[in-house]
């Protein structure tokens, strides 16, 4: 079986690449990397190693194994922190999903879950005969919006923040990080890949809430901030298909890629979605000024007091995620030919489907 | 200027440079991790001038006058005799060594180097421990302990987090003598030991892994023991270790021949127990309310010592920073007596001897009379 081939940049299909070719996909039990396997698959792909650190959800890839018997779905156990399941990891591959990373709230935690893990990947990956790319999966936390205006559209050529004593946001030190040791593993090494930045991605399968972007949930009531502007979600699935795209498009190596979905729900309709799918819950609107001055206040209070209160809220973090911006996903259709395949009406509707469902049981 | 640094740039070692950076005679010269990406992330946040990946580069570059051990214990005796070579005096953190015998030798190499070291038991400087120390120390109890209880537990509870160190058997955590334990129960054993008369007091040990972790495969792993430890004046003390156990209790009691207290590390508070009572029914009505008094007082207390910014997090490693860097500057006592130290990392040998010689099943009883 052959693999879909790609249109690239300029128009062209590029050259299929062979359905048997090894492909290494890394988190691959997560939430978003156990779909793209599936994706993998549904294109015809017949040679996927899973690596997970745990055998836990084993089961999920049992499942696509027994619906595509023809498929070769090898398990491959181990932590990205050892080198030696990093060489049994890579050996051989052609193309590499890299999807694990740290979750974690300590800085360290997230630099060696994220950071250390994929250079040890990609030291086992450098001066391979075999690897045609390295799809990076990073994060959309990244970005620095502090110089952009309320409203203004964010997308791949914003700066991403360097300020990270004042943003004190781990996940998000963790993942530039991950990017800078893919970059230079490019630039040193030859390693040829592409940076994908997924939004909020939801859908079934995903637990806890999605309203992170919408307000904070601290204090015991929700601080609705963002109010008429889009959150940037990215549906599971259409995520995923932009993931699978990264990794078989021609020309696009070294490039960056956002990835949200059309039509994006503004933060009040989506808060609005959520009371009604799942339950009514006390929130308060609070105007983005109010939100900024609260959080320059802790901030303030967090330097005077030499961190009794951590800056957890600072106005860098506040604007990251409550400014209100507009996203764009023009460069991942333009050179990916991606578009989403879930509408995002739909994508709602399963999400809380989902999540009524898991509730109930 | 005291020249600190720091060797091991995991997640202790945010720990270490937050409370280093508070005490103003002294500054966080250089770091060094074997691994450049860590090191370099714990430099370029604080930020710290030098970050190093060779221990001898960094000791001959940075010549600290003190260095702080983050790193994983099984290190900390090769690493801590080299920092001790180089003159620096050494802050290792818990648990010391791998045994009473690294302990040991780590302590007499300090003696014969002119250096001091102390290692990172900040439990035994959290407010409420200060407290309590300066009310033993005043009679408050009664002398000697008669019994302590001492509850040092560990939330297991997240099943992601469980099967992550399950999976994973390389994880230092899991390669110590002890296991997962060995690396939590120094704060709560300590607590005991700075009470423990006797180099060698009976220690029986009862451990056995979790139904909760049984029920995610492992065999192997004790997350729950039970330990008695007694002495020959009569002092004895219970020590617990759960994973399970909910409220998940990190909390110290002591009792005299006169009075008791109970601290409580999580909520900060301590409570007198009086070993008088109320006449008669007045002991079921009053009691109640003085205790509650007493409850209410420690909240007031913590709501004063936070708006004068006396109430961080890690209060008790920046004392014990304190107390240590005072020790070395103007030859004050160390602030854990060695003796503590070996003690606290004796009684742990004798708990993991029994534990891993009977899996799950209470052994004889062991120590003196073994």
């Amino acid at each position: 079986m052959i693999a879909a081939g790609m249109q690239s940049q300029d128009g062209h299909m590029s050259e299929p690449l062979p359905a048997a070719s090894p492909i290494l996909v890394t988190g691959s039990k997560g939430f978003v990397g156990s779909v793209v396997v599936r994706e993998l698959l549904q294109r015809g792909f017949t040679n996927i190693r899973c690596f997970a650190r745990t055998p836990a959800g084993n089961d999920k890839l049992a499942e696509l194994g027994r619906k595509f018997p023809a498929a070769r779905l090898d398990v491959v156990h181990g932590n990205l922190l050892l080198p030696d399941d990093c060489r049994r990891a890579a050996d051989g591959a052609v193309l590499v999903y890299h999807l694990a990373a740290g979750t974690g709230k300590s800085f360290p935690g997230c630099v060696l879950d994220s950071a250390v893990a994929t250079r040890n990947l990609l030291d086992a990956l450098a001066g391979s005969q075999t690897l045609k790319r390295f799809v990076n999966v990073g994060s959309f936390s990244v970005y620095s919006n502090a110089t952009l205006r309320r409203g203004a559209v964010l997308d791949e050529s914003c700066p991403v923040e360097r300020a990270y004593t004042a943003r004190f946001d781990a996940y998000a030190y963790g993942k530039t990080k991950q990017d800078d040791v893919v970059a230079e593993y490019g630039a040193k090494h030859g390693v040829p890949y592409t940076i994908l930045r997924p939004g909020v991605v939801f859908g079934p399968g995903r637990g806890g809430s999605i309203l992170g972007r919408c307000g904070i949930d601290t204090f015991g009531f929700f601080m609705h901030v963002t109010g008429r502007f889009p959150i940037p979600l990215t549906y599971v699935d259409n995520c995923a298909q932009a993931i699978v795209l990264a990794g078989l498009a021609e020309g696009i190596d070294r490039e960056v890629f956002n990835i949200v979905d059309d039509d994006l729900p503004s933060s009040s309709r989506l808060l609005r979605l959520t009371k009604r799918n799942l339950g009514r819950f006390f929130s308060v609107r609070v105007p983005y000024p109010a939100c900024l001055a609260f959080s320059c206040a802790w901030e303030k209070y967090a330097a005077w007091s030499g961190n009794q209160l951590p800056p957890l809220f600072n106005r860098r973090m506040c604007a990251a995620y409550h400014k209100g911006n507009r996203y764009s996903n023009e460069k991942l259709k333009r050179l990916l030919g991606w578009s989403p395949a879930v509408p995002m009406d739909e994508a709602l509707r399963r999400y809380f489907e989902y999540r009524r469902t898991a509730a109930a049981s | 200027m005291l020249k600190v640094g720091i060797v091991g740039c995991g997640k202790i070692a945010d720990a270490h440079a937050e409370q280093i950076r508070r005490i103003p005679r002294c500054e966080l010269s250089g770091v060094c991790d074997r691994d450049p990406l860590m090191a370099e992330q714990l430099a370029e946040r604080f930020p710290v001038k030098a970050w190093h990946t060779d221990l001898d580069q960094f000791l001959e570059t940075v010549r600290p006058d003190v260095v702080h051990i983050t790193t994983p214990p099984q290190s900390h005796l090769p690493l801590g005799l080299k920092c001790l070579a180089a003159g620096a005096h050494i802050l290792v953190e818990k648990p010391f060594t791998i045994d009473a015998g690294e302990a040991r030798a780590l302590i007499d190499a300090a003696d014969r180097a002119g250096r001091k070291v102390t290692v990172g038991h900040d439990g035994q400087f959290s407010p409420v421990a200060r407290r309590m120390r300066e009310m033993v120390r005043r009679g408050y109890i009664g002398t000697p302990p008669v019994h302590m209880e001492s509850y040092w537990c560990y939330d297991l509870s997240d099943p992601t987090y469980a099967r992550a160190l399950l999976a994973d058997k390389h994880h230092w955590a899991r390669q110590l003598p002890g296991g997962l334990p060995h690396n939590i129960i120094n704060h709560g054993v300590s607590k005991v030991a700075e009470f423990i008369e006797s180099d060698d007091p009976d220690v029986v040990a009862y451990g056995f892994v979790s139904p909760f972790l049984r029920g995610l495969g492992s065999t192997d792993m004790v997350d729950e023991l039970r330990v008695i430890i007694a002495e020959e004046r009569g002092t004895t003390a219970y020590f617990t270790f759960s994973t399970q156990m909910r409220p998940s209790l990190h909390q110290f009691s002591i009792y005299g021949n006169r009075n008791g207290i109970t601290i409580d590390e999580d909520r900060r508070t301590l409570i007198r127990l009086p070993g008088t009572g109320f006449k008669s029914y007045a002991e079921h009505f009053l009691r109640p309310l003085t205790i509650a008094g007493q409850y209410a007082r420690n909240s007031a207390r913590n709501v004063k010592l936070f708006l004068k910014n006396e109430f961080h997090m890690d209060d008790g490693k920046y004392r014990l920073f304190r107390a240590f860097y005072d020790s070395i500057e103007h030859g004050t006592p160390v602030p854990i007596p060695y003796r503590e130290i070996v003690l606290t990392t004796h009684i742990m040998d004798r708990i993991f001897a029994q534990v891993s010689a009977a899996p799950g099943r209470a052994p004889a009883p062991s120590g003196a009379t073994a």
